[in-house]
């Protein structure tokens, strides 16, 4: 008990202190533009092109398709920097020199930007239903809830994979603009999913994100739960799975460097 | 039980060399150390710039895993058994990293608290006896990056104390402090050994080694070349008689020619702005004078003093002299 309740300190003061103390944009106004412009622009973007190309019909698509991949920007690169983060603060020597539960230590660093990433996802669908006439009164907002938080949990979860990945890269950047950009376009977020080859569309299912977004459709298109809790399921599975991927990365980045003398290494 | 003890340590490290041709060059940074530090004992390792002091203390953190041999603190493996290892120890890098800059000194101790599984009423009262320890008291609410480096280092110290660890590991604590900063520290340390706290220091400085510790290691080129209390090192060269020769602008070649008088033990040069100082160490005194202007004979000499060996001596004798030393406050 006492155990746990340590680690959950561990948890949530490094979710939000990491947080705090890893981004340079960490001021209330700052960051409430951020919140609110991030959205607006990717939406509007991807939208407006996507619509160029293929006809005002298919707005709702692009709309809730980009809505959802807000939550990359977060997850992706927010997650990847806190974890990235702490070699450019020279404080994994005292991270890994300390008794603190490495799991929490790791997952704490992602918590934040769950939240963060539901703030944006939400923001993201206001818009969309402000600015591009989607309609959102068919959806179920249990089901819509539920899919924002597992969506975003689960892109989070391949962002602590990154962020294990550049720990052991060393670049921070060209591993998340690359995952950035693999998401923007093979999670269906703004090429319909039937338009890929199969092998394509097999690695689009290997990704987060792809079943939020096809759900997250769904739900506006008036689906009920219980028809969108495979893809849900499947979402939190794939999320579940990178953070594995990403914790016995981190445990074994930590193994490696310790053996060959890169902790500090830049 | 001994506080900490060492064997036969050895780390080798494998440096990748070039971009396009790339090869693999191993440098031995440490070459078999054993020793053993007592519990309550203050203990120095010194050694010149990539002696494998650094190494040592990374190894005995835990975040360093030896290429050979093994240590222990307090009876604990540090490989196989790091995680009991670690709650009892404190350890501090010289230097200003690790600290999340954008944190306020509060913040970071407080993280720091929880990391090491501090209970929040305790780790408050800690914190604030740790900020009036180390002289931060009043600006614990700024933000790191706007410390100078010398409250960065103190935070460090600070931050290495917050779990009460009964083994302190220091790595050139005072590096960087200006002298007032740097004597303020080395009294802390002084209270923490009455504590009783084992504390395991690496310095360059023989003045501070000597100012503080029970025992002494001095370590070149990964070996330990001598180990004993600061009055048994100098010992060493009791014999000896230092020589101090002020010259303007000397050639190397020319300390080669006096360091092969054959009279002559070690022979060092400190750099100062306009001048050097040659530090000429031999059982001859005041007769070897004339040997050595002879040679000098196309620089400028000025001040030339005969003294009695300080333990600074007997460092630059056992780790072969040359070296310009850091100057001492
Ligand atoms: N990560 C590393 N990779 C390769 N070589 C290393 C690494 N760390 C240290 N070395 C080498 O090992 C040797 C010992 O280094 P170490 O840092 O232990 O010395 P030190 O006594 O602490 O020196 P200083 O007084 O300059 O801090 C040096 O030759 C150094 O270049
Ligand atoms: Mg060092």
């Amino acid at each position: 008990m006492q155990g746990l309740i340590a680690n959950l300190r561990i948890f949530l003061s490094g979710a939000v202190l990491s947080y705090v103390a890893l981004f340079r944009w960490f001021e209330p106004i700052r960051y409430v533009a951020s919140k609110i412009i991030l959205p607006l622009n990717q939406i509007l973007f991807f939208t407006l092109l996507g619509t160029f190309a293929t006809g005002p019909q298919t707005a709702s698509f692009y709309a809730i398709g980009n809505a959802l991949q807000v939550a990359a920007i977060s997850g992706i690169y927010g997650v990847t920097m806190s974890v990235g983060g702490e070699r450019w603060e020279g404080t994994l020597i005292y991270l890994f020199g300390s008794p603190a539960n490495r799991f929490f230590l790791f997952f704490g660093r992602a918590f934040v930007h769950i939240v963060d990433g539901i703030l944006g996802v939400v923001m993201g669908l206001a818009w969309a239903a402000l600015l591009l006439g989607v309609d959102l009164s068919q959806a179920d907002p249990l089901a819509m809830a539920l899919v924002i938080l597992i969506t975003t949990a689960s892109t989070c979860g391949l962002g602590l994979l990154m962020g294990a990945v550049s720990l052991v890269a060393l670049d921070t950047f060209f591993v998340n603009n690359m995952v950035y950009f693999l998401l923007l376009v093979f999670s269906g977020a703004n090429v319909p999913l039937q338009n890929f080859p199969e092998a394509v569309r097999t690695f689009s299912y290997m990704l987060p994100l792809t079943r939020g977004i096809l759900a997250t459709r769904q739900i506006v298109a008036g689906a009920s739960l219980a028809e969108v809790a495979p893809s849900l399921l499947g979402e939190a599975f794939i999320g579940a799975l990178y953070l594995a991927l990403g914790y016995s990365l981190f445990k074994s980045f930590e193994y490696f460097a310790k053996r060959r003398g890169r902790l500090e290494a830049m | 039980m001994n506080a900490i003890e060492i064997r036969n340590l050895r780390r080798v490290y494998r440096a990748t060399i070039g971009t396009l041709r790339r090869h693999i060059r191993e440098v031995v940074a440490l070459d078999g150390i054993s020793l053993e530090v007592r519990p309550g004992e203050l203990f120095g390792l010194l050694g010149p710039n990539g002696a494998g002091k650094t190494t040592t203390v990374k190894i005995l953190t835990t975040l360093l895993i030896p290429t050979g041999g093994q240590a222990s603190i307090l009876g604990f493996d540090v490989v196989g058994q790091a995680d009991r290892v670690r709650p009892r120890i404190g350890f501090i890098f010289g230097g200003e990293r690790g600290l999340y800059w954008r944190l306020s000194a509060c913040d970071n101790l407080r993280y720091f608290a929880d990391l090491y599984h501090m209970d929040p009423d305790r780790s408050r009262r800690r914190i604030d006896e740790l900020l009036e320890l180390v002289g931060l008291l009043g600006r614990e609410d700024e933000k790191v990056e706007g410390y100078s480096r010398g409250m960065r280092q103190r935070l460090h110290v600070a931050r290495a104390l917050l779990h009460d660890p009964e083994v302190l590991f220091l790595d050139e604590p005072t590096m960087g402090l200006d002298p007032v900063g740097a004597r303020e520290l080395r009294q802390v340390i002084r209270d923490l050994k009455g504590q009783g706290k084992t504390i395991f220091l690496t310095t360059h400085y023989m003045f501070e080694a000597d100012a503080l510790c029970d025992r002494i290691a001095v370590i070149n080129h990964g070996r330990i070349v001598a180990l004993d209390t600061p009055e048994r090192l100098k010992g060493y060269v009791r014999d000896l008689r230092v020589i101090e020769l002020e010259v303007f602008g000397i050639a190397p070649p020319v300390i080669d020619q006096v360091r092969a008088l054959p009279t002559v033990d070690a022979v060092s040069v400190e750099d100062f702005e306009q001048k050097q100082i040659l530090l000429v160490q031999s059982p001859q005194g005041s007769e070897l004078i004339p040997e050595i202007l002879r040679l000098l004979d196309t620089a400028r000499v000025g001040k030339v003093v005969v003294r009695e060996p300080t333990l600074e001596d007997a460092y630059v004798r056992l780790v072969g002299g040359d070296r310009g030393l850091a100057q001492v406050d």
